[in-house]
């Protein structure tokens, strides 16, 4: 085969992928306009349109939470006290507590929200959990229905969540009213 | 629109994004606190608990108040050392044995 040939051969071989590139984004961009795309959490995305969402979370999130540094003290009876307190005013709603199994929440968004309390830690990689958890609690998810926690709350007070969910699947319904409830039991004041 | 109106017209919505974050402190929660249900915790077999494991140590933090006068209480009793006069029944079972010893 002459030079001249194989240049040819190569110009078509080009001619036809850039084609085959502009239909693939002109057809994406006419899919996104047409609106034929169901949004509704009601109706869920197709195995594979769910498996590369989590597939990118999950290696964005390792990513971005790989080098944070665990504080030493997560197993502190002081931090499940605080964690504990604000698991119960602003994770319980959507990720719910021991003795509970579904709620308005859970049943109604899409992706449903964890239930925390009965998801045991595998015991792998705590630090890598760790790091996880705070990074997810600190900048939220998008379009999860995850929020950034960052704005209101500092490291302290995200580490100490950390710290309780480590130990909220062990907890009972009685363990976690009492870890959980802010009013201080005075019960000389009654 | 001079300078005092347009300042005035920035002020007020950053003044309201300031109070909208600090409406996520922990004394706001304090409002509607619910208080640890420790009578349960005090009906617990506490030689069966781990009293190095940080939920008990919390626990028992968060009854410190309740556990404490419990302990008042039984040793304020007339007669002390753990009886529990709960009951009208006892006290006047009591009080009828005691000139026959």
């Amino acid at each position: 085969m002459s030079i001249s040939s194989n240049g040819a051969c190569f110009k078509r071989l080009l001619v036809m992928s850039g084609a085959a590139i502009g239909t693939v984004a002109i057809g994406g961009v006419a899919f996104l306009y047409s609106g034929l795309y169901s949004m509704g959490a009601d109706d869920p995305h197709y195995d594979v349109t769910t498996w590369a969402l989590e597939t990118l979370r999950e290696n964005s999130i390792a990513r971005a939470s790989q080098s944070i540094e665990v504080p030493s003290d997560l197993n502190s009876a002081e931090r499940l006290l605080k964690g504990g307190a604000d698991y119960n005013d602003m994770c319980a709603g959507c990720h719910l507590k021991p003795g509970k199994s579904e709620n308005d929440f859970t049943l109604g968004l899409y992706p449903a929200p964890p239930n925390l309390a009965t998801i045991h830690r595998t015991g792998e990689d705590e630090e890598s959990e760790d790091q996880r958890n705070f990074w997810i609690i600190k900048h939220g998810i998008k379009a999860s229905g995850m929020p950034a926690w960052a704005p209101g709350h500092d490291d302290t007070r995200i580490w100490s969540m950390v710290a309780f969910l480590k130990r909220l699947p062990d907890l009972t319904p009685t363990q976690y009213q009492i870890l959980t409830a802010r009013g201080k039991n005075d019960a000389a004041h009654h | 629109m001079n300078n005092k109106q347009l300042s005035a017209l920035l002020a007020i919505p950053a003044l309201m994004m300031a109070f909208a974050v600090q409406a996520h402190s922990e004394k706001e929660h304090m409002e509607k606190a619910e208080n640890p249900d420790c009578a349960t915790m005090n009906a617990m077999d506490h030689s069966k608990m781990d009293m190095s494991d940080p939920v008990v140590m919390a626990m028992m933090q968060q009854c410190m108040n309740t556990m404490q006068q419990g302990t008042a209480e039984v040793e304020n009793t007339p007669h002390g050392h753990g009886e529990h006069m709960t009951g009208a029944g006892k006290a006047s079972d009591h009080m009828q044995q005691a000139p026959s010893q």
